[in-house]
């Protein structure tokens, strides 16, 4: 990557706001809350369908029988949800507001994003339905019918390919990591999500090959789009909020190339032991081993900026980066602990139980979920030219659902260890599942008091009445 | 990174690379995979499953089974599935190749079911187990139709024959 600095600010910043930005937010600020407003939608959804999968787990599964309501059928839908409905209405927001700070950006085409965002969200409507209806493949996160695919990439590139094109036009020559991680995420998720719809569900590969393509789609899904939209986030506020530069702002760069060239051959580590080749499970293990490069570079930008001159309790006393760096911290642990246990021997105790689940809440949760909240915090304001309604809905916000994924995490981890150890086979969680899934909720609904207060609240155009 | 070229380039590279070295070059080892016997004259496994069997999979599929059950048995040395007795020997990719969709699963709510079909002692403890202890009882209203299936499909599955891969020890 070149070094050069035509605008002169420093290194490792992103570029700061221009007067016409106020003009590239109210362009943006229709598809914002749509995808915003859809993403807090299912994000509450799934948490009661997450408090009802706890309560089956639980023996309770009297509350809610028949045929629609399987724990099979909840589990999936939840999980389908939190990625597709929160997770990526969420990014879809945040990745186009990112765009547009750092490429000037403008959204001439702002329908066409709405028309993404509402193909989106009906098709995602329709195929959580089918799950309830038995319509549904085993492939975890490709459970939704095999129609639906083609429709959600279609309204993937509508909704989420325009940072690509900014890019591509940014009028100046210098650009800055999140928007590698941006533009390398919106490319990946597509392409990953065609391929291993083809190769699933509509001209299968043969027997256990199926259970490769899945994992290798996972990955990428949970990597690199989640994972990489996350960072793009982290690699734009903390320097942003600090108002300094990144430590070790050049190994950035590397972070980005080896993150995503590393993490689509993470896949199979998820699949010691199964019936595949010896050599698919090494390539897993020696790419999860290999994906420690960037997790340790993004630590030393990340956590190496929070540690100079009192960063860590600035950090702490603002609302975005207390999120933002939490779920910082988050990815600097779950890639050491997916490193770890995709060692066989640890694998292999740890296989099959509750640590899987405990693993990838860690990412999906306590690293992306919080870097979205954070973001959260810092953009709606800006874009609907309000304060947030009530402070302390913000700090029971923040301490439910940092309690809730600490504790659920822990929990996860810590039993499917235990249970993994034992011969009795697997034992569930005990009732402190319940209790995480009614923290998270409460977290949830505070945050959604909080936002829609704020959104309905502002009546004021962009441009006007800023509070930040 | 000022080329946007490049940075499409590269991230597609980047995706490409492990698609064609772990996922069509698996597809080319095992795609040819067929039902085999240990010696001549000797009987075929994987062996085809009764029409019954197969509704009985799109059961297990639509009721969302693959959630707490798995259907693999992994190696002694990764594991404790055969000291659990889940089976007699580790799944080889050869015992899946007659299925259209592969159901290995990744959670153990429940008990593994690769070997289910040896395990299980009669029909009546079958659906005891369908049932689960009345949270299942919907499928069998009516004629019992979709429970008789995946009974059918449960005591279907079994790993409990030599294959060229894993020999069973005598």
């Amino acid at each position: 990557m070149t070094q050069d600095n035509r605008s002169g600010r420093p290194q490792g910043r992103p570029p700061e706001s221009d007067s016409r930005l106020s003009r590239v937010e109210a362009q943006l600020r229709g598809p914002f809350l749509l995808f915003f407003v859809s993403a807090v939608v299912w994000l509450l959804v799934a948490s009661i369908l997450g408090l009802i999968s706890a309560l089956q787990l639980q023996g309770f599964g009297g509350l809610l029988n028949g045929e629609a309501f399987t724990f099979g059928h909840v589990s999936a839908a939840q999980h389908n949800l939190f990625i597709y409905g929160w997770a990526f209405n969420a990014f879809f927001a945040i990745n186009l507001w990112l765009t547009s700070q750092l490429g000037r950006f403008e959204l001439r085409n702002a329908w066409l994003v709405t028309l993404g965002a509402l193909v989106w969200n009906v098709t995602l409507t329709y195929g959580v339905l089918s799950i309830f209806a038995g319509d549904l493949n085993p492939f975890s996160l490709l459970e939704m019918p095999r129609g639906v695919g083609p429709v959600l990439a279609l309204a993937f590139v509508l909704a989420a390919f325009w940072p690509i094109v900014a890019y591509a036009r940014r009028p100046t020559g210098q650009s800055f990591a999140s928007q590698w991680f941006i533009v390398g995420a919106s490319f990946v998720f597509p392409l990953t999500y065609l391929l291993a719809q083809l190769l699933l569900l509509w001209n299968p590969a043969s027997g256990v090959v199926q259970a490769i393509v899945h994992s290798w789609f996972i990955q990428n899904l949970l990597l690199l789009w989640v994972g990489g939209s996350a960072l793009a986030a982290i690699y734009y506020f903390l320097p942003k909020v600090l108002g300094r530069n990144i430590t070790g702002y050049y190994l950035a760069t590397v972070a980005f190339w080896t993150f995503f060239l590393f993490a689509g051959w993470t896949g199979s580590a998820s699949l010691l032991g199964s019936p595949i080749p010896l050599w698919v499970q090494s390539v897993g293990v020696v790419g999860s081993a290999m994906l420690l490069i960037p997790v340790i570079i993004t630590a030393l930008n990340f956590h190496g900026t929070l540690s100079a001159d009192g960063g860590w309790s600035r950090a702490w006393n603002s609302t975005t980066l207390r999120f933002v760096c939490f779920g910082a911290v988050a990815f600097t642990l779950s890639g050491l602990i997916n490193a770890l246990f995709s060692f066989r021997g640890y694998n292999a105790v740890v296989r099959f139980t509750s640590f899987g689940v405990g693993q990838e809440q860690l990412l999906t949760y306590a690293f992306a979920s919080m870097v979205i909240f954070g973001a959260a915090y810092f953009i709606l304001p800006r874009l609907t030219g309000a304060l947030w309604p009530s402070a302390k809905l913000v700090h029971l916000h923040f301490w439910a659902t940092a309690l809730a994924v600490l504790g659920s995490v822990s929990a996860s981890l810590v039993v499917g260890w235990q249970s993994g150890n034992q011969l009795a086979g697997a034992s569930g969680l005990a009732s402190a599942n319940v209790l995480f899934a009614i923290l998270f909720l409460v977290g949830h609904v505070a945050f959604a008091l909080n936002a829609f207060g704020m959104i309905l609240k502002s009546t004021a155009p962009a441009a006007e009445g800023r509070h930040d | 990174m000022k080329n946007t070229k490049l940075l499409i380039a590269g991230v597609f590279l980047t995706v490409a690379l492990p698609f064609g070295a772990i996922l069509l070059s698996s597809q080319a080892q095992l795609g040819e995979l067929g039902r085999a016997s240990v010696g001549e004259g000797e009987p075929l496994f994987p062996s085809r499953v009764p029409g019954l069997a197969v509704q009985g999979r799109d059961v297990y599929i639509s009721v969302g089974c693959i959630a707490c059950h798995t259907q693999q048995v992994r190696p002694a040395g990764q594991g404790s599935d055969i000291a659990r007795g889940y089976g007699a020997r580790p799944s080889v990719a050869r015992d899946y190749v007659l299925q259209p969709q592969v159901l290995l699963g990744d959670r153990r709510l429940g008990p593994d079911l690769a070997n289910y079909g040896a395990r299980a002692k009669d029909l009546s403890s079958v659906h005891v187990s369908i049932k689960h202890k009345g949270e299942f009882a919907f499928l069998y209203s009516g004629d019992a139709e979709r429970a008789n299936a995946l009974a059918a499909y449960l005591l279907s599955l079994r790993q409990d024959y030599s294959s060229p891969e894993a020999k069973l020890k005598k």
